[in-house]
């Protein structure tokens, strides 16, 4: 219908105006574009690791700076926070640092205040913690970390930036992770994680090793629980990348009973193994899958793979929720989210149970040391 | 289409630089994002179990670019096919040992490495020297390893050229990413010489030299250098340990811009067989300015030199002039059988290495200073890491 007023045709008017509105918003568009396309530099992202003057901080920082964590354009500033007797130490891995010349390590900062370490922190890496020496009970270890992890709640609540992403590492990594949680209500519980993709990617080692192909060509499997002796590595949904595309790992590994005994007694005791061998525990390895976690988190996990990682239950899976659990997960835009619907047989379920089981008994203790 | 893998080789590969370095190789740091590696990592045997434990992490950090690793205390093993080889092995000086004794020691370790290298490294292998000291051990490789091209055996000198850019950027406040152009002349020792003249820093107006910026002659002259040259020792204090991330990273750095090569009008320092540029005698490794293109280095020519850098330069090229006299001494004690399978085995003199001598013990397998380490679980504060195996840089 034509809207003519007086001898003027609106319709056409109207027309040229929106066609005329279309072009200016697309050369806005693109002008947009072609900036970004000229590299302004992101602003620096802050990431703290605690316990940083041991041997996974040494080895985790220079995988960070290089940018292996958050990816080869992010440049970050490090906050290094460790003990008082560590001071030196702190101080030579700061000079390290600079010595290395990173492009995208804008600065760092080596401390024992919390305070510092925490302000401001957009990433927090726990590394820092009681370790076990021989002769401790598990009760023993559990009442120095819960005090530890508790004050660290307190920091990372006050001073660290609102979104800010918690990764913990140290032993009994999911324990500590659950304090740190009940004690820093108000960091969102889907920003506290503790470290399962060191064993993840053991498990994806020992079967890429079993079929002798590369490990990038083996993904989705699971780890599910503590990462402790209970953890229990899910092969029930591997594929394995072949010429005739991706095919289910029952298909390739004719032996039922290593995937379901060898196999996974091989990745839980892989630490234990590597401690044997090395005299020291693992760091080169853990510091990577740390990176991995972190990174997967961040940028987003490829299509069609999962990764472990140990989130706060949400009772998937039939795990209690309020647990600290390693669940398949996929991540998007800053967010993990639980894979649904992966069939769940009885050998799978017991092992899930137990792990689950453990973890509330960690709980308790946990707690109970607390109000000791 | 994916790159046919390059095969890496680290010596010493059991030490703490090892340590830090292979994870590095691992990722693409050394070789590229997209470049595949094989690694071989060889060591001593009193190191073998750690070796292996090396090898563990490596496989179970799952990396996407590693397509193999092979852990060895064999030579021949070690180097058969490597494309680039990173020794990082070598007798660590100790307290109260005179360098003519650590010398004594490198010469009968590089002499066989140079006969394993020759022999079994895939031809063009590219060498980089890095296990104290640096210059020297090249030059004996070089002296025993007539096949391999002088041009593919280098020292490293870009961990002093990566603190020098520190030094400067911390004294200006400016990213280190925007200084560039230090040089590094001369012997990876307390008589480097860490030179600014022809260094600029990108700022707003663009590149300024950094004597404009600085301004203060005085402590480019005095402090700036001598802080360069005494890092080392510096970290050792703080660390008791010896530098091995920043080593690492910078070796990464070196052989990188070596394949890869350096961005235009940057330069960078690398230890390299002289030819005579800027007076420097020939037939020493001395640490010059180069550019990188096409997997080769170039010297960088026609940079005006003044009276104190010259009298600097002369000065460490004196030292690595001693060195290289007193190597020779240590060369010639040493007597030579002829094994039926033709392998040379050193009997004498320079006996007690890490390497051979199968009738003599190795004097320390587990190298390097000795730090505390107890570590028994994820998560220790506080451990410090020797790690067995020999490994000496500073």
């Amino acid at each position: 219908m034509d809207f003519v007023i007086e001898g003027i045709d609106y319709t056409s008017v109207i027309q040229k105006a929106l066609v005329l509105l279309s072009c200016v918003a697309l050369s806005w568009k693109m002008i947009i574009y072609m900036c970004n396309l000229l590299n302004i530099e992101q602003d620096p992202i802050r990431v703290l690791i605690t316990g940083a003057a041991g041997n996974i901080g040494y080895a985790i920082a220079p995988m960070i700076a290089r940018g292996m964590m958050l990816g080869p354009d992010q440049p970050m500033i490090l906050h290094l926070l460790d003990i008082e007797p560590t001071s030196r130490s702190l101080e030579a891995l700061k000079m390290e640092l600079q010595d290395s010349a990173f492009p995208l390590l804008k600065g760092v900062i080596a401390t024992t205040n919390v305070v510092e370490a925490c302000k401001d922190v957009n990433i927090a890496i726990m590394i820092g913690g009681y370790p076990r020496m021989a002769g401790m009970e598990r009760k023993d270890v559990m009442s120095k970390n819960v005090v530890i992890y508790k004050a660290q709640a307190s920091a990372l609540e006050n001073y660290a930036s609102e979104d800010c992403k918690v990764l913990v590492v140290a032993n009994p990594a999911n324990t500590n992770a659950l304090i740190l949680k009940e004690f820093a209500p108000s960091i969102p519980e889907e920003n506290i994680t503790c470290l399962t993709r060191l064993d993840h990617n053991r498990a994806l080692a020992q079967l890429a090793d079993k079929l002798s192909v590369p490990v990038s060509s083996v993904k989705n499997v699971i780890v599910w629980g503590n990462h402790s002796s209970t953890q229990y590595p899910d092969s029930n949904h591997v594929t394995v990348s072949t010429q005739a595309g991706d095919r289910p790992i029952k298909e390739l590994v004719t032996d039922q009973n290593w995937l379901k005994n060898e196999f996974i007694a091989e990745v839980q005791q892989r630490g234990a193994a590597v401690l044997r061998a090395r005299r020291q525990s693992s760091a080169l390895s853990a510091a990577s899958a740390a990176c991995d976690h972190i990174r997967d988190w961040f940028l987003g996990t490829p299509k069609g793979t999962w990764v472990s990682m140990g989130v706060c239950s949400d009772g998937s899976y039939g795990i209690p929720p309020g647990l600290v659990y390693s669940f398949p997960v996929i991540c998007e835009k800053g967010s993990w989210k639980i894979v649904q619907g992966l069939s769940i047989d009885e050998f799978s379920r017991e092992k899930m149970d137990d792990s689950a089981r453990e973890l509330a008994e960690e709980k308790d203790l946990a707690y109970s040391c607390l109000n000791a | 289409m994916a790159k046919e893998p390059v095969r890496v080789l680290v010596t010493g590969a059991a030490g703490q630089i090892g340590y830090a370095l292979v994870p590095m190789i691992a990722r693409g740091i050394m070789l590229g994002a997209d470049q595949p590696v094989i690694l071989h990592m060889l060591d001593i045997p009193p190191a073998a179990e750690a070796l292996n434990g090396v090898k563990m992490e490596l496989i179970d950090a799952a990396f996407p670019l590693l397509k193999g690793v092979v852990a060895t205390t064999d030579a021949v093993e070690g180097c058969t096919g490597v494309n680039v080889a990173v020794m990082v092995g070598g007798f660590p000086r100790k307290e109260g040992m005179e360098r003519k004794d650590v010398m004594s020691k490198n010469v009968s370790i590089y002499k066989s490495q140079a006969a394993a290298l020759e022999k079994h490294a895939a031809p063009n292998c590219k060498v980089l020297v890095v296990a104290n000291p640096a210059n020297t051990n090249a030059l004996i490789l070089k002296e025993f390893a007539p096949s391999i091209p002088e041009k593919n055996i280098t020292c490293l000198t870009r961990l002093d050229h990566n603190r020098a850019l520190g030094q400067v950027s911390e004294r200006l406040s400016v990213p280190v990413s925007d200084v560039k152009n230090v040089i590094i002349w001369g012997n990876h020792s307390s008589t480097q010489y860490p030179d600014v003249n022809h260094a600029t820093v990108k700022t707003s107006s663009g590149e300024k030299p950094v004597r404009e910026l600085v301004k203060n002659d005085e402590w480019l002259n005095g402090e700036f250098i001598s802080t360069v040259q005494q890092r080392g020792a510096a970290i050792i204090k703080a660390r008791k340990l010896s530098s091995a991330l920043s080593a690492a990273s910078s070796a990464c750095d070196h052989i990188r811009d070596w394949v890869v090569g350096t961005p235009e009008g940057t330069f960078v320092s690398m230890g390299v067989y002289s030819d005579g540029s800027y007076n420097v005698p020939s037939g020493l490794i001395y640490s010059f300015p180069v550019t990188c293109r096409n997997g080769e280095w170039t010297i960088v020519q026609g940079l005006p030199i003044d009276e104190v850098s010259r009298k600097k330069m002369d000065l460490t090229a004196e030292e690595l002039k001693e060195e290289k006299d007193l190597k020779q001494q240590k060369m010639i004690h040493t007597e030579y059988k002829i094994l039926p399978s033709d392998e040379p085995v050193a009997v004498e003199a320079a006996a007690g290495g890490c390497w051979e001598d199968p009738e003599g013990a190795p004097a320390d397998p587990a190298g390097a200073e000795s730090g505390d380490g107890a570590e028994t679980a994820v998560g220790d504060g506080a451990g410090l890491d020797p790690g067995p195996g020999c490994c000496g840089y500073g």
